[in-house]
């Protein structure tokens, strides 16, 4: 019995970390319909940072999130200017698409290398006085890091969630989330919503980076793992629903930390594959779509 | 634009005899909380030329996206000659003979028109046994439908008239039986107009039957034999173009726009 | 005319290549960029058939190259003379291309890119746990290793994934492989079975890769982990080569790759890792702004220079 409670909170805390780490993929995919598979790199580069700040000042993690969140905005940012505006001169959306699968397979290629020059190809972990700190749920263990980051990634989710219903930027980023075109006529300014939509992206990326690198760990490879959650979180909320991601990132959590107590935990990708491959094929709009 | 041979674009089944050549019945299709096709069901004869109109959204692209199998309806049947196509994918429904335009054109851009007429000769119904076969009568195509002259290395590199007319010359390659026409003149001014309306005839007389989207009433409603008119996704009329211009619900559908004739 | 232009030129490359090795000794150096040549071409031609041709963006088409590599390797060490272990290393590829391409062919564009993406790391991790130790041919192997059986095999293999390309691409399966990347949907409504050639592209792209794989056990014969033939590094390097060079076009794949393979020798000893990111700046520029590579800007201007003249 505690083994399946301590399996359900395994599952609740990294499945919560999952949907923060699908968030800023979606909404990029869902606004300007580019893929960035740089996401894994800026997750894996926010947790770098949060890991550089904690050994050079000792200044927690959790707390290094605001600078993290506003360097990695920047990186957004650029990245935005650089290499995905130039790529609005494509119409058709398909072009878009395998255009920004190759530039930003180049992106990866070069933050992965600055990267593993910056803080070689060894795995990092931040640890703090509280790591190890758990309390009793139950009868099960919970961490606290694992509790910080499961508040944390339902902060953020609702947060953006609020930005996107309840204020005039998010009002800005539906209208060119649905037709570009009529939005700009009507008076939106499409390219500064895709600029500040892929800054946050950028900044939840790195809010997940801190999360991971304090709770689990980091090193240069890891970006593409961390992009295939997220490309399975979007694929199991459905492409453009944002709503959904945190739960669709809890489902995917469960899954793993059920499948663990059957399969061996070193076939966790293996296993997300199969889930996104089947998901695709039988609910191509992801679990959550009404009707068809 | 004339048809010196249109021998070329003769569908291989053809043999005099009146049938109903597409059927379709109770057809709906919904996009979200749009009925962007709703129960319309239509009966198409060999050899008519038959106008599909509605003002924009009356979901006629959708209705030829659902007869050339690039969409499934969510109830109701299509059948053709004697075969159920609702099930069907896009390719098989043209190889067993409906081909198509589409309303924002799309050729393969970085194939030469030759290359694009190809596709259809190479992959369609009735398809060439060899690629210098394919070539030849590929080549007739093009002059036909009056892109001989226009070597270019891209059909990207066209003007937008002549890659309308290389869509129809790939959809004439795959030998259709039934060709989809949507909205291929608009855009285009009187001269070409004309060699259009020329070219659309000529199809017919080489024993294609169509099915022309327009909205230009003065075109649609001179070359039709029938029309067919839809509004919000519904049938409201479906007769001669004299009856269908009088009919009340059509007016009323297009109170705003511009009058019939 | 032109054609025979381009033949001869070819014929009189190949001839330069076959012969020079024989009547001048070139030093291992030399020797060893060529076949890393070889190599690269063999890959790009295969990147090239599946995203070039087919428009179908392969991020994984390393795990075809790592699983022949791995294949011949440990056939060659059983015994199995290594014209037959290369080709039985190819057809592990095409095995494997179909057990990945079955499923993943019938996604849109990018769950195509990010599963082959995937799927490749998901082979480097499960060799990974596998074969902890290195591997190495016996030392007999080392003691009369020679670059030239390699080079000619190579040279060979390159000539035949050259040609293969030209020839499928002079086919009907060509003819539909360019539709399906120029606009999917329109290929299908003009009576193309879009699934079907994409499943025989990515099939063949498979052997091609399978061959260059088998090739790189040829040359190499100890890895400190047979893994690393799974690293993504070769997918980027082909990629990097055939965009480079100019997609879906028959030399484009090679003029990328020689450009590579020269620009790597000359800035590899000088830049260290550093130039691996020149190369990624390198790759988003041409993606961005030369869309044709290094052939298309090439043809631009000569299209200008007529231009000019008339
Ligand atoms: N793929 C689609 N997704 C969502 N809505 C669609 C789609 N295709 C068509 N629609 C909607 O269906 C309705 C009919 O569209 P359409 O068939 O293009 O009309 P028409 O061709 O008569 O102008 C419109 O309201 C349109 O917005
Ligand atoms: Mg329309």
């Amino acid at each position: 019995m505690n083994a399946v409670i301590q399996t359900i909170l395994i599952g609740i805390v990294i499945g919560a970390l999952y949907g923060l780490v699908g968030l800023g993929f979606g909404l990029i995919m869902g606004v300007m319909k580019f893929v960035n598979i740089a996401h894994g790199s800026f997750i894996i580069i926010g947790g770098y940072i949060a890991y550089w700040v904690f050994t050079l000042w000792g200044v927690d993690p959790f707390l290094s999130i605001p600078a993290v969140m506003f360097v990695m905005f920047f990186m957004g940012l650029i990245l935005y200017r650089l290499v995905l505006s130039p790529l609005l001169k494509y119409p058709r959306a398909e072009m878009r698409i395998d255009k920004s699968l190759l530039v930003t397979f180049g992106v990866t290629w070069i933050l992965d290398n600055v990267v593993t020059m910056l803080w070689t190809s060894d795995t990092r972990s931040i640890v703090t006085a509280y790591t190890g700190t758990t309390f009793n749920v139950f009868g099960a263990r919970l961490g606290l890091t694992g509790l910080i980051g499961l508040v944390i990634a339902v902060l953020v989710a609702v947060a953006l969630q609020l930005l996107l219903t309840r204020t005039y930027f998010g009002k800005h980023v539906r209208a060119a989330t649905e037709d570009s075109g009529a939005a700009s006529l009507s008076g939106v300014n499409v390219q500064r919503t895709y600029l500040i939509s892929c800054g946050i992206a950028a900044a939840m990326a790195g809010v997940a980076g801190v999360v991971i690198v304090s709770c689990y760990s980091i090193a240069p490879s890891m970006g593409l793992s961390w992009l295939l959650t997220a490309m399975v979180v979007i694929v199991l909320a459905g492409e453009g629903n944002i709503a959904y991601m945190l739960p669709a990132g809890l489902i995917l959590g469960l899954i793993q930390a059920i499948s663990t107590l059957f399969i061996s935990c070193a076939y966790q990708q293996p296993i997300s594959l199969i889930i996104f491959i089947l998901v695709l094929m039988f609910k191509p709009n992801g679990l959550f779509a009404r009707g068809r | 634009m004339r048809l010196s041979s249109p021998s070329i674009l003769r569908s291989a089944f053809r043999d005099g005899v009146i049938m109903s050549l597409l059927e379709v019945e109770n057809v709906s299709k919904h996009f979200g909380g749009v009925m962007a096709v709703n129960n319309v069901s239509l009966t198409l004869d060999q050899g008519e030329i038959v106008g599909l109109i509605g003002p924009n959204g009356a979901g006629k692209s959708t209705l030829f996206n659902l007869i050339s199998g690039v969409i499934k309806p969510d109830t109701g049947a299509i059948r053709f000659e004697t075969r159920d196509i609702t099930p069907t994918a896009p390719d098989r429904v043209c190889q067993y003979g409906i081909a198509r335009t589409f309303q924002l054109v799309r050729p393969f851009n970085q194939l030469s028109p030759l290359q694009n007429v190809m596709v259809g000769r190479v992959y369609g119904s009735a398809p060439a046994k060899t690629m210098k076969q394919a070539r030849h009568e590929s080549e007739e195509i093009l002059s036909l439908t009056g892109l001989a002259d226009k070597k270019v290395r891209m059909a990207g590199m066209l003007g937008l008239v002549d890659r309308k007319r290389l869509e129809i010359a790939r959809a004439l390659a795959t030998r259709p039986k039934l060709l989809l026409l949507d909205e291929m003149m608009t855009g285009l001014n009187l001269t070409e107009m004309a060699a259009a309306i020329a070219l659309i005839k000529g199809i017919r007389d080489s024993g294609i039957t169509l099915i022309v989207v327009e909205h230009v009433m003065k075109v649609i409603m001179g070359i039709s034999d029938r029309i067919i008119v839809l509004n919000v996704g519904e049938k409201i009329a479906d007769g001669s173009p004299r009856k269908v211009a009088n009919n009340r619900k059509v007016i009323e559908a297009y109170l705003g726009e511009k009058p019939l004739c | 005319m032109a054609h025979w232009k381009k033949l001869s030129i070819l014929t009189l490359i190949l001839a330069l290549l076959a012969i020079v090795p024989l009547v001048m000794e070139l030093g291992s150096n030399v020797m060893n960029v060529m076949v890393t040549l070889f190599i690269y071409i063999i890959l790009a031609q295969s990147w090239n058939l599946i995203g070039g041709y087919t428009g179908q963006v392969n991020l994984g088409i390393v795990a075809f190259f790592g699983i022949s590599a791995m294949v011949t390797h440990f056939l060659w060490k059983a015994g199995a003379p290594i014209y037959l272990a290369i080709p039985t290393g190819s057809l592990s590829s095409v095995v494997l291309a179909a057990l990945i391409g079955l499923p993943t062919l019938r996604l849109r564009g990018m769950y195509f890119a990010v599963g082959t993406l995937a799927l490749a790391q998901a082979a480097q991790t499960i060799v990974a746990n596998i074969f902890t130790r290195s591997v190495s041919m016996p030392g007999s192997f080392s003691a009369t290793y020679s670059l030239m059986p390699r080079y000619y095999l190579g040279l060979i293999m390159v000539v035949i994934a050259i040609t293969v390309v030209y020839v499928i691409t002079r086919t009907k399966i060509g003819l539909a492989m360019v539709a399906i990347r120029d606009d999917e949907q329109a290929a299908q409504v003009t009576g193309v079975r879009v699934f079907k050639y994409k499943v025989i592209a990515f099939l063949i792209s498979g052997i091609l890769a399978g061959l260059a794989g088998g090739l790189y056990a040829y040359v190499r014969l100890s890895f400190w982990q047979i893994s690393i033939v799974f690293s993504p590094s070769w997918t980027f390097d082909a990629l990097l080569a055939v965009v480079i060079g100019g997609a879906g076009t028959l030399a484009g794949p090679v003029i990328g790759s020689v450009f590579l393979v020269v620009i790597s020798e000359i800035f590899a000893n000088t830049l260290g890792q550093a130039h691996l990111i020149l190369f990624g700046l390198l790759f988003i520029l041409v993606v961005i702004y030369f869309p044709y590579g290094l052939i298309g800007s090439v043809d631009r201007i000569h299209q200008l220079i007529t231009r000019v003249r008339k």
